[in-house]
């Protein structure tokens, strides 16, 4: 990293304490940090908008977990992450966003059959498809050097 | 050198634990979450050699400090493997990965965040591991922002490459009710080159009567061009939640990501291809017990001049505790007939099992795929999963037994076996 970069990187830094003490003075968003657990409430929480009705600070309703959030809920975790961290702790995303898992994340949890993880069953041939049909969300996590040690023995590095 | 470097680091992670603990230990709340997983599975390769592989996985994650409440704490989560059956069929591979360990301070006013060690950050444009600090706070009650900096995980060692930097941030403004939009950037150099530099935008906008439109675009300013653009409209109809989306992908902005890129990637970025998928979800629950879905969405290729559509209904009953049933289809439907295949699954979880019985849970999944052009000659998979479990000591401790048994376009009549150990000290996750 050359000198202007560090220098930069400083000033960010400087400039978000700067802003971060003036934003002290008037009081901030406020975020529970972790959600009640399930004895606390009775029940897992599985819909936020059950009783999170609307008019706070993080529009809840957006990460309800429906039977297709696995599928798309990169929008919620890339704006609101802190909110997933209420739930989730940062172990569970890393079952299978991680730079790299050698096990898939349905053969590390081979009896969590109810989570709906993707690469279920023979993915080895379904992934010939699905890589030639939406590269795309191959890329996501698979898309840098060490994760895509998977991917070297066939295709190369 | 690129394994004297890595090996700094990962010292320097160890040091920062050990320098990180004793100070918090001592009052603090402490978790220990251990996983140790013997796998079995048999495997023909190319090296004309039959494998009877026998690994042992240990997954294990420390946090030490309270989650709920400001102040210090340290997380650190990572695994290794060692090869009980020592055959050779892992020399190629490492035996183990710090996945994060960190520092975390969480201040007492504006959700200020701090972290130090390696950790993945997944804001806006970023979806990376680092090693290095992070850095977040509310800016007031209508800004909130994010800086990062340090070394990308993903390039340490990788293919002679060293001498990495990675940093970026993310701006982002609220009016409660109302939106959120971000702006964020990632910057990656290798070798003091420029390997990677994106710029994100993000939005989410809440319309009346609880419609919702999110969305994210990226620009790749190494290449110029526009990545991607996703965009989706979230909305509730006679109590069915549906969500219509647009995206639209260029592979040369999309994949083009220098150094921090990999095959088959780097192949398809110069492919000048362009990508526009048009789908709907929409998943309905009836009573308690009832989840439904539909999905549908075509893909349009520019280059290739063709479509491909995929349409999927799933249905899910749940009872007691974590007991469900379910059942998936999917249809893939191309111009091309190699990416037609129809896809049939069904699993079962059953939870809270008769006490007359000595487990606590069963499960058993069943997936099928019939394939239009058969792949080495075999146009159908077949893959059955049963297993079992048992918690003890108030659950905190958890013995699983799996079998999966395959028979597909690869494996003739592929059995797999594994035995999982879970044990949890401390507070409930």
């Amino acid at each position: 990293m050359t000198k202007t970069k560090i220098a930069i990187a400083l000033t960010m830094i400087a400039l978000l304490g700067l802003l971060a003490a003036c934003a002290v003075l008037d009081g901030g968003r406020s975020l529970s940090f972790t959600h009640p657990s399930a004895a606390d409430i009775g029940a897992k929480p599985k819909v936020c908008s059950g009783c999170h009705e609307g008019g706070e600070p993080i529009p809840f309703a957006r990460f309800d977990h429906t039977p297709f959030f696995a599928d798309n809920h990169r929008l919620e975790a890339t704006q609101y992450e802190q909110t997933c961290r209420g739930c989730h702790q940062v172990s569970f995303c890393n079952d299978c966003h991680a730079t790299r898992v050698e096990l898939k994340p349905s053969d590390r949890n081979p009896t969590d059959n109810d989570r709906r993880m993707p690469h279920r069953g023979d993915y080895l041939s379904r992934h010939r498809i699905d890589g030639r049909t939406d590269p795309v969300s191959c890329f996501r996590c698979h898309g840098n050097p060490k994760a895509a040690r998977t991917c070297a023995p066939c295709h190369g590095k | 050198m690129a394994t004297v470097r890595h090996g700094r680091r990962t010292w320097g992670l160890i040091l920062l634990l050990i320098l990180g603990l004793p100070g918090m230990a001592a009052a603090a709340e402490f978790q220990l979450k251990s996983d140790t997983l013997f796998r079995f599975f048999e495997r023909h390769t190319n090296r004309e050699k039959e494998f009877s592989i026998a690994p042992a996985y240990e997954y294990l994650q420390v946090d030490v400090g309270s989650s709920s409440e400001p102040g210090l704490s340290f997380h650190g989560y990572g695994w290794g493997r060692a090869d009980l059956a020592n055959d050779g069929y892992f020399e190629d591979d490492t035996a183990g990965e710090i996945l994060y360990g960190y520092l975390e301070y969480r201040g007492k006013e504006a959700n200020f965040n701090a972290r130090l060690g390696r950790q993945y950050i997944f804001e806006g444009v970023a979806n990376e591991a680092v090693d290095g600090l992070r850095l977040s706070t509310d800016l007031g009650r209508y800004f909130s922002a994010s800086v990062y900096g340090g070394q990308s995980v993903a390039l340490d060692s990788e293919n002679g490459r060293d001498g990495d930097s990675i940093y970026g941030g993310r701006l982002a403004h609220h009016l409660k009710g109302w939106y959120d939009v971000g702006v964020s950037y990632k910057e990656i150099e290798n070798e003091n080159d420029l390997a990677e530099k994106m710029l994100g935008v993000d939005l989410g906008v809440y319309l009346p009567y609880g419609v919702g439109l999110y969305g994210f675009s990226s620009r790749n300013l190494d290449t110029d061009g526009w990545g991607e653009h996703s965009y989706e409209l979230r909305f509730k109809l006679a109590g069915i939640d549906i969500r219509p989306y647009y995206q639209q992908f260029r592979y040369e902005d999309q994949f083009d990501t220098g150094a921090n890129g990999a095959y088959p990637f780097r192949f398809l970025a110069e492919t000048d291809e362009e990508i526009k998928v048009v789908g709907a979800d929409a998943t309905m629950k009836v009573g308690e017990s009832w989840d439904f879905g539909v999905k549908a969405k075509n893909y349009d290729y520019d280059r290739r001049d063709d479509n491909t559509q995929y349409y999927s209904v799933l249905a899910t009953w749940y009872a007691d505790g974590r007991s469900s049933l379910g059942g998936e289809a999917g249809v893939m439907n191309g111009d091309a007939a190699e990416d037609d295949y129809v896809l049939l699954r069904a699993y079962a979880y059953w939870d809270r099992l008769p006490k007359l019985l000595p487990l606590s849970f069963l499960t058993g999944e069943v997936v099928w795929v019939d394939y239009r052009e058969a792949i080495y000659d075999e146009d159908t998979s077949l893959f059955v999963s049963l297993g079992a479990g048992k918690r003890f000591l108030e659950d905190a401790l958890e013995i699983k037994l799996s079998g999966d048994y395959s028979r597909d376009p690869y494996f003739d009549d592929e059995v797999k076996g594994m035995l999982t150990i879970s044990y949890l000290l401390g507070r409930p996750n």
